[in-house]
């Protein structure tokens, strides 16, 4: 083993004595990353290639081929379970006063997503003039019609995705409830973490920990918190039992058990650690800036618009992007307070594999579909997630 | 216009109600948690205040119940394994990327992070699907080394992300120095690099026990008679009942936690001291 400054010293004599070095070394290389990388083409890449398989009838449940046409899984390469959940399309309505609504294909809807990520990332390079204007409207339009006032039972929306096809419509449910809990994350985080930042001088690090610190606990364990305190028979309900105000045979039951409990338990567990990346955007802020906007006359929201958010813009986006991309995979969260209301895309992958359903062909579909969904955002936010990232690192 | 930084930041007022808006987030964090430490003692199996009266007995009924016992042992077991084997991979893996030249170093570290952008859902299926019981593609039983496997390749790259700066931050001339004095790589790592990571390696073992401890998603696809302490307490949490045996264990875990965060911190700030970083 030696390191390459040694290999081209002048110590080592001759020229095969450098080779058999170089080559040594490039043993020495491949032998320290074969381990990790092994693991991971093993347990990692294999099994995902193996769902992709499944997705295409290339393998089945079933032991055999004649046990898989009686059990109705597909024997030879196909793309029919692809086609059964996509072809179906998309419902969209715009909610309001006249409900409008329209059908589009699956794919118009996947051009128009596409389009509208790579608007809101790349939208400043596509036109000098434009630009902002595309970069704003994209993610208005990418963010609006799944902003969600959840007010008890009632979901207050301006638009809605929906699907004939109950996988599809299961997906951009789960888009919805994710992308509700990240906007309303960030909401609350971004106050606290410009308090953090500019509102404390002494131990701030200290506070911030105190902030972060229940994010490192155990997740499973917060939900048991919330049942706790949601629950048919937990505290709220037994505290307006006892009161009088609610009848124990009619507690309030959208308490738990509805997609508002998954989005306040999903906000709840994602809004301590998104705190960090905005927390460090806030902090790179060159002060000067903002007291040469306030000489030159911008009150202190002015500053805090026109100064203060676009510098913290890319932690901002980050910290969406870190609550959104894993809540919508999210399995755990709605099974245990979701209910039939908040059911998520999941738990359909789930159930399809070791649930009720059972049909591994049609579960593949979903996981691939997912993983598809979540790598092109990863991908095409990779700017964001990596400024992010490398700050919480 | 002398107007000192934080007034330029916010006002008075503003500042009045961010503090109390802080106050009602700290709020917010900790109070369900707090909420569940109290009614671990609680003696009635009604969930409401007032309590009337307060007992250990659930503590030691969770302390006496084989199953309880057996699935915490089982996820202990697992979690020592996937610090210990997830930290070696990955201390091995991050000194190739930081002093090696690796070839497709930049495709070798994105596959190294991509477990943490695919969903676990995803993974745990897949994971399941390789280990099929009829006919498996990789010959590893379902059970508690699968859930192992599992869990190193999601909590390989946070081993990576915690060892990879630490390492590629020592100073090259050390262990030049090291070599030009007649050491050999493995004693060169030994004396040099090891102690020089000790903060970072520990950092990486504790991540990987705690992500491996609480991990529920991938584990509950791919156990099979033996479940896992969170694969335990999702189904008791899902099928109700039982909930009072649950809180104290719960309970326990919290502090645990909240106990080893604390030492991380500590630890790291230790850390930092040593190598002369001015403590923040």
């Amino acid at each position: 083993m030696a390191t390459e400054a040694t290999a081209a010293a002048p110590a080592v004599p001759g020229e095969g004595g450098r080779r058999s070095r170089r080559v040594q070394d490039a043993l020495a290389t491949y032998g320290l990353t074969a381990p990790a990388l092994a693991l991971l083409l093993v347990f990692f890449l294999f099994p995902i290639y193996y769902i992709v398989r499944y997705s295409l009838g290339l393998e089945h449940f079933a032991v055999t081929e004649a046990a898989a046409e009686i059990t109705g899984e597909f024997t030879q390469l196909t793309t029919q379970l692809w086609s059964e959940f996509l072809t179906v399309g998309v419902d969209v309505q715009i909610l309001g006063k006249d409900n409008v609504s329209f059908h589009l294909p699956t794919w118009a809807i996947g051009i128009i997503f596409v389009a509208l990520v790579v608007g809101a990332v790349a939208g400043r390079r596509l036109s000098e003039r434009w630009g902002g204007w595309i970069q704003g409207g994209s993610i208005v339009l990418l963010l609006v019609p799944f902003m969600t006032i959840p007010a008890g039972n009632n979901l207050l929306r301006f638009a809605e995705l929906s699907s004939g096809g109950d996988f599809l419509r299961l997906f951009f449910r789960s888009v919805t409830m994710a992308t509700t809990s990240a906007i309303w994350a960030v909401i609350i985080a971004f106050p606290i973490a410009y308090f953090l930042a500019f509102g404390i001088k002494k131990s701030k690090y200290t506070w911030l920990l105190i902030v972060i610190a229940p994010f490192l606990t155990s997740y499973l364990l917060r939900i048991f918190a919330w049942k706790i305190i949601l629950g048919d028979q937990g505290l709220i309900n037994s505290a307006l039992f006892e009161l009088g105000l609610r009848d124990p045979d009619n507690p309030l039951s959208f308490l738990i058990y509805s997609q508002f409990t998954v989005i306040l338990v999903l906000l709840y567990a994602w809004v301590p650690f998104i705190v960090l990346p905005i927390f460090i955007a806030l902090e790179s802020i060159d002060r000067r800036l903002l007291e040469a906007a306030t000489d030159l006359g911008a009150s202190r929201l002015k500053a805090l618009a026109k100064v203060t958010l676009p510098i913290a813009a890319p932690g901002i986006i980050a910290a969406f992007l870190f609550v959104f991309i894993p809540s919508i995979g999210e399995y755990i969260t709605p099974s245990l307070v979701g209910g039939n209301n908040g059911y998520m895309f999941g738990q359909a992958i789930a159930s399809q594999f070791v649930g009720g359903a059972l049909d591994w062909q049609t579960g593949s579909v979903l996981s691939v579909f997912l993983l598809g969904v979540v790598l092109f955002l990863t991908l095409a936010t990779s700017k964001f997630l990596r400024q992010g990232g490398g700050a919480t690192s | 216009m002398s107007r000192g930084t934080t007034d330029v930041l916010m006002s008075k007022n503003g500042k009045r109600l961010l503090v109390a808006f802080f106050a009602l987030f700290i709020a917010f964090l900790y109070l369900p948690t707090i909420l569940l430490l109290i009614f671990s003692f609680n003696a009635s199996t009604v969930i409401a205040f007032p309590i009337s009266s307060l007992t250990t007995d659930f503590y030691e009924a969770a302390w006496q119940d084989d199953e309880i016992r057996k699935s915490l042992i089982a996820s202990l077991e697992v979690a020592a394994g996937t610090a210990v084997v997830a930290t070696l991979l990955a201390v091995i893996v991050s000194y190739a990327l930081a002093r090696r030249s690796v070839r497709f170093k930049s495709a070798v570290s994105a596959l190294i992070l991509l477990p943490l952008v695919v969903p676990t859902v995803v993974l745990g299926v897949s994971l399941l699907v390789l280990f099929r019981p009829n006919d498996p593609v990789i010959p590893v039983p379902l059970g508690l080394w699968a859930v192992l496997i599992g869990h190193v390749v999601i909590a390989l790259p946070f081993c990576v992300l915690l060892l990879l700066p630490r390492i590629a931050s020592i100073d090259k001339r050390l262990e030049e120095a090291a070599y030009d004095l007649g050491a050999s790589g493995v004693t060169t790592f030994r004396r040099i690099i090891l102690p020089l990571i000790t903060p970072a390696l520990i950092a990486s073992l504790l991540v990987a026990f705690v992500i491996s401890i609480d991990e529920v998603v991938i584990a509950s696809f791919v156990v099979q008679d033996q479940a896992t302490y969170p694969v335990y307490l999702y189904s008791g949490l899902r099928l109700g009942g039982r909930t009072s045996l649950l809180m104290p264990v719960a309970t326990v875990m919290i502090v645990f936690s909240f106990v080893v965060i604390l030492a991380a911190e500590l630890i790291r700030r230790y850390g930092e001291r040593r190598v002369g970083l001015a403590e923040r």
